[in-house]
């Protein structure tokens, strides 16, 4: 029999792993289990069982700061009303990975340390300025989402640490949005995944951008924000030109690689159509001019955005 | 490991490695072999059981992890002393199984679905079975059985 620990703290957790240094974290077990089957994960190593520890749970909202802790499921995170009007491309791509049953077991903080470049949870919670907290046997450390993957399936994780939760904050007047492009409707890893953020000055038509981040998902070795958005967007609404603009700094921000799910010419075009849509959807919730709900999947645009045309 | 969990309203108590799967204690252990092995990374949702009120695929549960768990698996679907409840019979009724395969794990998807109160339209259903594979029945028949149980529970 494997060594198997559940503990009941954060504390013991860390202190186990101290003690076992090859002891491995699981949390949902959707990515590890299948993992140590098929021997790309040591199917001997003892397992740290994150999920009966209660400070990591959940998803809770303090005021307009958002807490997601660590095992918070990622049907949990989708399910969230607050999630849905105020985080929405969290809650547009929690929705859209895997299928009911993974999203049940799937947990935030699998999705983030398991580091895949199409992590579908990555683009918006790095537009949304998250930061994750991480203990380990030097205390507590605090990293920009944005920083902490650092390549396909590595971290900034240091031996014996855990991610314990993530935290962001959603501004009156901001909004956000993610689309993706797959192959397939459902239970495919993202071709392209694309999250906009935007803040504005007002409500209404004339709202001016403020600030903005877009975040790029499976067409690079992590996800990455597009930078030099702010000149591009700042102080004007977001015109067909300036979302021309972001569509061609979204495409050069790609380093894609061409598989499966696309070629890497393919993959660079469509981010840049993605961005551009999935700004304008943001700039929208942000300055009260969306109806409410989600976005379609699959990266359609609703009538509302644009003619209907097909990502 | 001990663990003690009830399956289908039975107690059951075992010694277990704590890192096998679900599916792996279900069918080797306790011979509950409705429950189909199937691809064994998540995808197919033959394995498909309900654990504490909410679907997983049992492939990828690790049984440490869900000690004293309440687990309802194809075989406690109908609930006591019943063949098939409603669902059950309007899948036969819409010829919704060929081979059969992957009807358990969409039986238990479909009735955790319902449950949780999926509207009653064809889009929702079939969104919230994506996670269940069928290789033979082109999905409608399905689809339409799931349907007519939403229709019919919401009366
Ligand atoms: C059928 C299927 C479809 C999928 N579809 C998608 C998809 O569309 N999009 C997508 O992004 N992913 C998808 N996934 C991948 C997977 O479900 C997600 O990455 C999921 O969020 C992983 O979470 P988990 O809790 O299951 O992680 P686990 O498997 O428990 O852990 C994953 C890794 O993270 C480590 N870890 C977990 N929690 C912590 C922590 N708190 N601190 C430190 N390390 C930790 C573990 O040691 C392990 O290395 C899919 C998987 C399957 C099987
Ligand atoms: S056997 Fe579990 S999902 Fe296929
Ligand atoms: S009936 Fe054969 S796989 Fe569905």
């Amino acid at each position: 029999m494997n060594g198997y620990y559940r503990p009941g703290s954060v504390r013991e957790a860390v202190a186990f792993l101290a003690g076992n240094p090859e002891a491995v974290v699981i949390a949902g077990g959707t990515d590890l289990v299948i993992d140590r089957r098929l021997g790309r994960a040591d199917p001997q190593a003892p397992l740290v069982d994150v999920t009966g520890i209660d400070e990591l749970r959940g998803v809770r909202w303090d005021g307009d700061e958002l807490h997601l802790g660590a095992t918070a499921t990622v049907r949990e995170i989708e399910s969230d009303p607050a999630v849905i009007v105020r985080a929405s491309a969290l809650a547009e791509a929690a929705r859209v990975l895997g299928s009911v049953q993974i999203r049940n077991m799937a947990t935030l903080g699998g999705n983030l340390c398991t580091a895949s470049p199409a992590a579908e949870l990555a683009p918006p919670l790095m537009v949304h300025d998250a930061v994750a907290a991480i203990q380990g046997p030097n205390g507590e450390r605090r990293q920009a989402v944005a920083d902490f993957a650092t390549g396909p399936r590595t971290t900034i994780l240091g031996t014996g640490e855990i991610l314990t939760n993530v935290r962001l904050r959603a501004p009156a007047l901001s909004g956000s949005c993610y689309l993706r492009q797959t192959v397939r409707w459902a239970m495919d890893l993202a071709g392209v995944g694309v999250a906009a953020w935007v803040l504005t000055d007002r409500t209404g038509r004339e709202a001016a951008v403020q600030e903005a981040r877009v975040a790029l998902g499976a067409v690079a070795p992590t996800a990455v924000l597009v930078p030099g958005l702010e000149s591009l967007l700042a102080g004007a609404p977001p015109t067909t030109e300036r979302l021309g603009a972001v569509s061609a700094a979204a495409s050069a921000a790609c380093e894609p690689i061409s598989d499966t799910r696309g070629t890497a010419e393919h993959r660079r075009h469509v981010a840049g159509v993605l961005a551009a849509r999935a700004l304008s959807i943001a700039h929208a919730r942000a300055a009260g001019l969306w109806p409410g709900g989600l976005a379609p999947v699959n990266g359609r645009a609703p009538a509302a955005a644009s003619s209907g045309a097909r990502a | 490991m001990r663990i003690s969990i009830t399956v289908n309203g039975d107690p059951v108590v075992r010694p277990v490695d704590p890192s096998d799967t679900l599916l792996s204690v279900l069918r080797g252990q306790l011979h509950l072999i409705g429950t189909k092995w199937g691809c064994l990374t998540g995808d197919c949702g033959a394995c498909t059981v309900i654990v504490d009120g909410r679907s997983v695929v049992s492939c990828l549960q690790t049984v440490g992890q869900i000690d004293g768990a309440e687990i309802t698996t194809i075989e406690g679907i109908a609930g006591r002393g019943r063949m098939m409840n409603d669902l059950q019979e309007a899948f036969v009724t819409h010829g919704a199984a060929q081979c059969g395969f992957c009807t358990p794990g969409m039986v238990v998807a479909a009735e955790q679905l319902l449950r949780d109160g999926v509207e009653p339209d064809g889009a929702a259903i079939r969104e919230g079975l994506a996670g269940n594979l069928c290789r033979c029945t082109g999905y409608s028949k399905i689809i339409d059985a799931v349907l007519s149980v939403a229709l019919a529970r919401m009366e």
